[in-house]
């Protein structure tokens, strides 16, 4: 693969994927789906039909069932290279007797160091405390994780996924908890981040028109048939 | 298949288990008469050799000269020097069992580590817990000679193996999406370590070495026996001299040290608790048993 066609080619590739913890019982079947740098893709469905699942495998976290997996320019199958994945995951998945900063310097640190290096540089701090602002976090900056609200505490995962300046951020559910104007204040600026840095952003989203209001391009996962064992990803592609 | 559990069925297998261990103590013992010439040995033994304790264990030393001033004269007593020892002791052996442990808790713990070396870890920390720390005292006495040292390492070991276990299975007990929130950033297992597991199981690694110097504090009065240190040493010693009366005020003193520290201990561990609106334990609540108080 040439560099051009690196640069330009897609920053997620499925093909004839088929993700689920049990070979027995597949969740959902993918026959394609790519997502293009600057892109924002939304994907939505009922409660429990695998949107969840579908991040953590493109996470490298599940192994697929069947089928080939491109991240971020990786070889199939290959997890994301350091910090290139900025994942908000639906549970969060934050170090709760750490204070904000230290979450988000996780983040930053996955962003801009080797992986030998502990100790905070100062760029990666300032990253840090950049996405702390941007969500509006910067008075809740050394309080423990735990202390923090709902909508705060998924603030922070945010922050975290900005401040690794990813070229792919998934965020689960990144908006629930939230009241209208910080939910506007959230969703503005991972949209400014990944307009302006050409990432892509694959958001899931249950609430249809929000997420028709937000993305490019929305998946709606469809349990329409009566076959109880597969359920087929039907790109419902709505052009907005 | 396997059998569902019921009253009657468990009462027939908790009867047969008790008789079989009749059954088998009697095997072991060969004259039951003893027992009876027991009861009157104890009572003459208690007043003649055992009761009342002597509390001269709590005056100054003859030698070497005591230096303290009143009312500090009790410093230089046998007991108070044994018992500090002791102390001293547990709290380094626990400071150093930490030390080792840790690295190998997070090698043994299954969430954070390649199965080869968990299995690895693991068989090092319960090979150091599967002797206690009495014999391994007598090893490190024969290795290294008598004193505090050959103490120190034996409860080293020994704190390696039980404290190593609580905290690969604290490491283990966490909510695994940190971890993948790390896994998926592309983090280096050292800095999962560091930035996500320690941190996130701080409370209960802090609660966990505490209970260690608690427990070592414990085992660490009888090292002494083997001449590996500390309080046990004056136990042996006038354990040979048949001074019973002295034995006794060592083990009265003993008993009120390891009830003050397992109360400091529930106190301070109280404080490392997931539980930020948690009401901080009285004084009295930590006194007195949750038992006593149901009449309230
Ligand atoms: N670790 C797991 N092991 C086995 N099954 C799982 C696991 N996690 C989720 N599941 C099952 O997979 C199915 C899909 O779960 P998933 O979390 O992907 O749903 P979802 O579409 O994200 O739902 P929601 O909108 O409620 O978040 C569910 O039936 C769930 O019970
Ligand atoms: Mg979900």
């Amino acid at each position: 693969m040439s560099e051009t066609e690196e640069s330009e080619g897609p920053i997620i590739r499925l093909k004839d994927v088929t993700i689920g913890y049990d070979p027995e019982d597949p969740l959902v079947d993918i026959p394609e789906m790519e997502v293009f740098p600057g892109e924002i893709v939304a994907i939505a469905g009922p409660s429990g039909i695998g949107k969840t699942t579908l991040l953590r495998t493109i996470a490298g976290l599940v192994s697929p069932i069947s089928g080939s997996i491109e991240v971020c320019g990786g070889a199939p199958s290959s997890p994301p290279k350091r910090g290139e994945l900025g994942y908000v995951p639906q549970k969060l998945g934050l170090v709760r007797h750490a204070s904000v900063l230290h979450n988000v310097m996780i983040g930053a640190n996955a962003g801009n160091k080797a992986p030998w290096a502990l100790l905070p540089s100062s760029l990666a701090r300032s990253k840090a405390l950049e996405a702390i602002s941007s969500m509006g976090l910067v008075d809740k900056i050394g309080e423990p994780v735990r202390r923090l609200s709902g909508g705060q505490q998924r603030r922070v995962a945010t922050a975290r996924a900005l401040a690794q300046s990813p070229k792919l951020i998934m965020a689960d559910e990144f908006l629930s908890e939230l009241d209208e104007e910080t939910m506007q204040m959230v969703l503005g600026s991972v949209i400014d981040y990944v307009r302006s840095s050409g990432s892509a952003l694959l958001v899931v989203e249950h609430d249809i028109s929000r997420a028709k209001s937000m993305a490019d391009r929305l998946l709606v996962i469809d349990d329409g048939r009566i076959n109880p064992f597969i359920t087929e990803i039907t790109a419902v592609e709505v052009k907005v | 298949m396997r059998a569902a559990i019921n009253g009657p069925r468990m009462a027939l297998a908790a009867s047969m288990v008790i008789l079989l261990s009749l059954v088998v103590l009697d095997g072991m013992v060969n004259d039951w008469g003893r027992l009876a010439g027991g009861f009157d040995n104890l009572v003459l033994f208690f007043h003649q050799s055992l009761w009342p304790p002597d509390w001269s264990v709590l005056e100054p030393q003859v030698y070497p000269v005591c230096t303290a001033r009143a009312p500090f004269e009790f410093t230089c007593s046998t007991a108070w020097i044994g018992v500090i020892e002791t102390i001293k002791i547990a709290f380094v052996s626990t400071v150093f069992g930490m030390i080792l442990s840790l690295p190998l808790s997070l090698s043994a713990a299954r969430n954070l580590s390649p199965k080869w070396l968990s299995y690895i870890s693991r068989f090092v920390i319960s090979g150091f817990r599967s002797l206690p720390s009495l014999i391994w005292a007598i090893f490190f006495v024969i290795l290294i000679g008598f004193g505090p040292l050959a103490g120190v390492l034996a409860m080293s070991v020994y704190t390696v193996g039980y404290l190593g276990k609580l905290q690969y299975e604290a490491i283990e007990g966490l909510n695994k999406t940190p971890l993948e929130a790390a896994e998926a950033m592309g983090l280096s297992k050292m800095e999962m370590a560091f930035n996500v597991v320690i941190p996130e199981s701080a409370n209960d690694l802090i609660s966990h070495a505490i209970f260690m110097f608690e427990y070592n504090f414990r085992s660490g009065t009888i090292i002494g026996i083997v001449g590996a240190g500390g309080i046990g040493y004056y136990i042996d010693l006038y354990l040979r001299f048949l001074q019973y009366d002295k034995v006794v005020a060592y083990l009265i003193i003993i008993f009120v040290v390891v009830l003050l520290i397992d109360f400091v201990s529930i106190y301070a561990r109280s404080f490392f608790n997931d539980n930020d609106d948690l009401r901080r334990p009285t004084w009295l609540d930590v006194f007195v048993p949750e038992a006593l108080k149901m009449g309230k």
